[in-house]
């Protein structure tokens, strides 16, 4: 019979280094994880009667949403800046921990956790998107933080069993079903003749881009304008010639399309264009909202007379907005048309945040839930936040923007009644190139 | 709605095409190397980057700059095969070529990350928006030009597999490596070019690849998947059965698609699933050649 | 067998237990030492992949038929518990008694998917998987009862940061320690030589005598239903599942990464593999947060490991130990009559693959 084989007293060797691998690994990363902190708990160059309040958030800097997160990094860091200029928050310097979740949920639920377990962040600000807002809430109620977000607006995160019971999701920007809403008022407001006879509905298979569209379309066809497509596609490049093909083919007067990003409505457009057909109306729920990225992908001429909703635009005649915009062109450079809505609905999560403290006199976290419920209502650079029980943000104005003269300039349309509206370009003026 | 079908099979037979172009490396690749490269989906997003620079920078058409992009790409290519698979041997080496091409697939995309940004680009050119009407159809130029140059390419790739000794070699490497070696066939030149071949065919794809869709260096996964399928579906190592298998498989997604847009995709892996399970080597595939 | 020889095996053996009762006791205290949840977290996530990468490699790793759609089962795992949940109305604490139909699913899927994807080989069989499991992602976002791009999300449990960790935990390690000694147990067992055997030369396998497809399928099936419970236990810990998150097509290729680290076919490497990478990578994000350079360093690690440890650390380090103990000297001093027909200790049976 053969010695004992290796196997086993390899095995030794590999069980007791499994239990001190373990060990020591969990033990560096806690260790180094709180840190890594700059010192955000121990007051470093602030007069020492006062600690700096730090603010905690998880963004996609890298992953299926980088752009935006990145665009949400520029905009969390311009308010933060901004606050200490002026004195920080009730004489407090405000220090910004964001770590980087690569658009995963299970990095974010782990960002979140040590933000809150080990680094003991005073407040915390919402990741990017509805998907990961929903996970990053279950843990912000668990550790009883209120989370201040911008870019989480699906239903779902405001239906989402956490929030529900905790009611601690703040969505300062406007809910994503009613984006449409305007151009559909504005639908109506035309005589009959000029309504459109035909509408697509083509929709990326995405709980951001399908709840505006799909309350469009209830609404005109209660109007009378006939479906002549309704489909979601999967939200992946392969699936946008196919389905953008499709309408083009119906011919339809007009589209609105679900997207979610800019290569979703470059692709139906180079389509369209591919087929000869130019819809009379086109109306995106993202893309063309993403400035310079929008109008470089699909050449500035074929923008002109493109759709899109938003809460808020460069050229928003509100003075702190005004404000933020030509911070954010000073440092970073391009044009105001340029700035990205993302920014602004960052900087308004700093602006709801700093309101709640100075309204509640601290860093409480359940008093500030319960600042943010009690209906009161503040103002941002988007317009002003009141937020019913959910946490939506039921104050929110819901705009349209166009762009115009050859794409230089985007210019909010409607509501045609709303201060600031230009006369909207109708029908959208052909493909040029 | 017959018109739609009209539609939905020129279109699928012309963006076919693209994909063949895209899946033939691969093809290639695995026919010589025996080793599935999913670092084929980055390859064609950073060819598209190079048409892109080329197009922007130095204002080079795209057709003209592959006589640039697909020499660079082929250095690429053989670079990555002698630096990193070459080496790889023994029992564990699928899931060592698994791991290795994936680690290049991150590398490349990590730096195109750095140098471009995650803002999605796309290529320009006049005949990337316009098209013919022909029969009551538009029928873009890109596509048309895309679909011409695969089969050119792809028949230049037949040329060189049928006509020359280096085809030759390369054939019978495909065949059997020790029998190989023993006539006296250098293995791992052969192996080192045609991986340069592969990666160079695939900067043609690459480019048509980002002139019809927009794209950023994230868009490779996406790819991956579907390139795999085809050539499995067409038969490991079968530049013809590449073709088909891309022609058909984006004719029949894009036939679902009129029906319904999301069960399309599904359509593409299914009927995968199902060819396979009649006939396990695919269209024109061969018996599994056994490992050197 | 003579006297010392005798003597070093039941030292031996006795060694073995010491240190797993260590082990054992370690492991339970561990989040009575480490009390913080982000330490917590680390570890759950850690003993989650250490489940699933045994579980992996305990088909993949044994029979040699690398499979890229594991994620199949973990995110049918996890829709079972949300869907059931859901539908059930079940809230609280009761969420945990659907763990067994996680399992249950992931086993019953297992079937038909085996039945299909085992009669190919290799190349073919790993695309298989990967289609397969693209199948299951768009069916996860076209169906409306799986919720669509929208997901499921679990019922909120609210129970403190600490006491939720660590009850997770607890969870995670039974898991883990269920996926482990089912590994050890197919490994001793003649299926783990079937299975081996299968590995090394199918066709000469079933010469001999081996039933490979039940062979095949039986293991495949096991892998699964761990899997799938452990998904369930995933969803719950995170408390959402969505299309990309719950089918991600990255998570299969980390399995073969860690169980490759490791050691592919060894019961420690899926433990040390797992050990090292999942919380290696989550801190690794965190502390980079330029992740373009992350990405590119990750990708070098990964080519590092496989040229430079190709076999995978448990048996590299099996190697040095052997040779530090035994000095150069063999292990078995060579009996002079007859040539010890043996081949190499290290169990393979031949055969080229």
């Amino acid at each position: 019979m053969r010695p004992h084989s290796p196997w086993l007293s390899r095995n030794n060797l590999a069980l007791s280094a499994a239990a001190v691998l373990s060990a020591c690994l969990v033990a560096a990363c806690s260790s180094s994880s709180s840190s890594s902190t700059t010192g955000s708990t121990k007051a470093t160059s602030s007069p020492t009667s006062t600690k700096p309040i730090t603010i905690g958030a998880s963004l996609s800097l890298t992953g299926d949403f980088s752009d935006d997160g990145q665009a949400f990094e520029r905009g969390y860091q311009l308010w933060a800046s901004d606050v200490n200029s002026s004195g920080g928050l009730l004489g407090r310097q405000v220090q910004l921990k964001i770590l980087n979740d690569n658009s995963s949920p299970t990095q974010v639920q782990t960002n979140y956790q040590t933000l809150f377990a080990s680094d003991k962040v005073d407040l915390a600000f919402g990741p990017f998107s509805s998907l990961l807002t929903t996970p990053s809430a279950s843990v912000a109620a668990r550790y009883g933080y209120a989370l201040v977000e911008g870019a989480g607006g699906a239903p779902t995160v405001f239906a989402s069993p956490a929030n529900q019971t905790a009611h601690n999701v703040f969505d300062v920007s406007l809910p994503i079903e009613d984006e449409m809403i305007p151009f559909v008022n504005w639908v109506a407001s035309l005589p009959p003749g000029q309504r459109p006879k035909t509408a697509a509905y083509p929709m990326a298979d995405d709980p951001f881009a399908d709840p505006p569209v799909q309350l469009a379309q209830q609404r005109l066809q209660a109007l009378g304008v006939k479906t002549v497509y309704s489909k979601i596609f999967p939200a992946e490049n392969a699936s946008y010639k196919p389905a953008a093909d499709q309408v083009a083919a119906t011919g339809a007067q007009a589209v609105l399309l679900g997207s979610t990003d800019v290569p979703t409505v470059s692709a139906f457009m180079q389509a369209f264009e591919q087929q000869h057909y130019n819809p009379k109306m086109f109306i995106c729920a993202a893309g063309p909202d993403q400035g310079a990225a929008f109008t470089s992908a699909v050449g500035k001429g074929n923008a002109t007379g493109m759709m899109v909703p938003n809460g808020w635009y460069p050229g928003y005649p509100n003075p702190e907005s005004q404000k933020m915009v030509s911070e954010y062109v000073a440092k970073y450079g391009g044009s105001p048309s340029d700035v990205n809505a993302d920014v602004a609905e960052a900087y308004s999560v700093g602006q709801v945040m700093a309101q709640a403290v100075t309204g509640t006199k601290g860093t409480d976290n359940a008093k500030i839930i319960s600042y943010l419920h009690s209906g009161v209502t503040l103002s941002t650079v988007q317009g002003p936040v009141r937020f019913d029980n959910s946490g939506r943000n039921s104050s929110a104005a819901a705009f349209t923007f166009q762009w115009q003269q050859s794409g230089t300039a985007y210019k909010q349309v409607l509501p045609v009644s709303a201060a600031g509206s230009v006369s909207i370009i109708n029908p959208k003026p052909n493909w040029t190139s | 709605m017959a018109r739609q079908i009209y539609q939905a099979i020129v279109d699928g037979i012309l963006v076919g095409g693209v994909y063949a172009l895209m899946a033939v490396g691969l093809t290639l690749i695995f026919g010589v190397l025996d080793i599935i490269n999913i670092a084929q989906g980055v390859l064609v997003i950073l060819g598209a980057y190079l048409s892109y620079s080329l197009e922007t920078r130095l204002h080079i058409d795209l057709f003209a700059g592959l006589l640039i992009t697909v020499p660079v790409m082929f250095v690429i290519g053989v670079f990555i095969q002698w630096a990193f698979i070459r080496r790889l041997r023994g029992r564990e080496r699928t899931s060592m070529t698994l791991l290795v091409t994936y680690a290049v697939a991150l590398i490349i995309e990590g730096i195109l990350y750095e140098i471009y940004g995650p803002d999605p680009k796309q290529l320009t050119a006049s005949y990337v928006q316009s098209s013919v009407h022909v029969f009551g159809f538009y029928l873009s130029y890109i596509y048309l030009y895309g679909f011409a140059l695969a089969v050119v390419l792809i028949a230049a790739i037949y040329a060189l597999l049928y006509r020359t000794t280096f085809g030759r070699s390369v054939r019978a490497t495909m065949q059997d490596h020790t029998a190989a070696r023993l006539i006296g066939i250098e293995v791992n030149r052969v192996a080192a070019l045609t991986f340069g071949v592969g990666v160079g065919v695939t900067a043609a794809g690459g480019m048509l690849f980002g002139a019809t869709n927009a794209f950023n260096p994230n868009s490779g996964y996406d790819l991956i998947s579907r390139l795999l399928a085809i050539i499995i579906l067409g038969g490991l190592g079968s530049i013809g059965g590449a073709l088909a298998a891309s022609v058909f498989m984006l004719t029949l997604e894009s036939l679902v698609d009129i029906w319904s847009p999301e069960w399309a995709i599904v359509v593409f892996y299914a009927v995968l699933v199902l060819v396979l399970v009649i006939r396990p080597t695919g269209f024109f595939g061969r018996p599994p050649v056994r490992a050197q | 067998m003579t006297g010392p020889m005798l003597g070093s095996v039941s030292r031996q053996r006795a060694a073995a237990g010491l240190a797993l009762v260590l082990l054992a006791v370690a492991a339970v205290l561990f989040p009575v030492v480490f009390s913080s949840p982000v330490v917590t977290n680390y570890a759950i996530y850690a003993l989650i992949f250490i489940a699933v990468v045994t579980a992996w490699n305990m088909f993949s790793g044994f029979s040699g038929y690398i499979s890229l759609g594991q994620a199949v089962f973990f995110g049918s795992g996890a829709y079972a518990v949300g869907i059931a949940a859901r539908d059930w109305h079940i809230n609280g604490v009761g969420v945990f008694a659907l763990l067994p139909l996680a399992a249950a699913v992931g086993a019953v899927i297992a079937v038909p998917f085996g039945l299909v994807a085992l009669r190919v080989r290799r190349h073919t069989f790993i695309v298989i998987t990967i289609a397969v499991f693209f199948i299951f992602q768009l069916m996860a976002y076209n169906f409306s009862f799986t919720g669509g791009s929208v997901g499921v999300s679990a019922p909120f449990l609210p129970w403190s940061p600490t006491t939720f960790n660590d009850r997770f935990y607890y969870l995670t390690l039974g898991c883990a320690v269920v996926a482990v000694v089912l590994a050890v147990l197919v490994k001793r067992a003649r299926f783990g030589l079937q299975l081996r055997a299968i590995r090394d030369d199918e066709d000469r396998a079933r010469g001999l005598g081996v039933r490979t497809m039940r062979v095949k399928l039986a293991a495949f099936v096991l892998s699964a239903t761990i899997t799938g419970l452990v998904g369930g236990v995933w969803f719950l810990y995170l408390s959402q599942v969505l299309p990309p998150s719950g089918f991600d097509p990255l998570f299969d290729l980390s399995l073969v990464l860690m169980a490759f680290l490791g050691g592919l076919g060894t019961i420690s490497g899926p433990i040390i593999g797992a050990l090292l990478i999942e919380p290696g990578q989550l801190y690794l994000t965190i502390r980079f947060t330029n992740g373009y350079l992350s990405e590119i360093l990750l990708g070098a690690l990964f080519l590092a490991i496989v040229i430079f440890v190709p076999r995978g650390i448990v048996p590299t380090a099996g190697e040095w130990l052997r040779r530090l103990r035994t000095r150069g000297r063999p292990a078995v001093p060579p009996v002079p009559a007859a040539a010890d027909p043996d081949p190499a200790s290290s169990g393979r049976i031949g055969g080229t693959r």
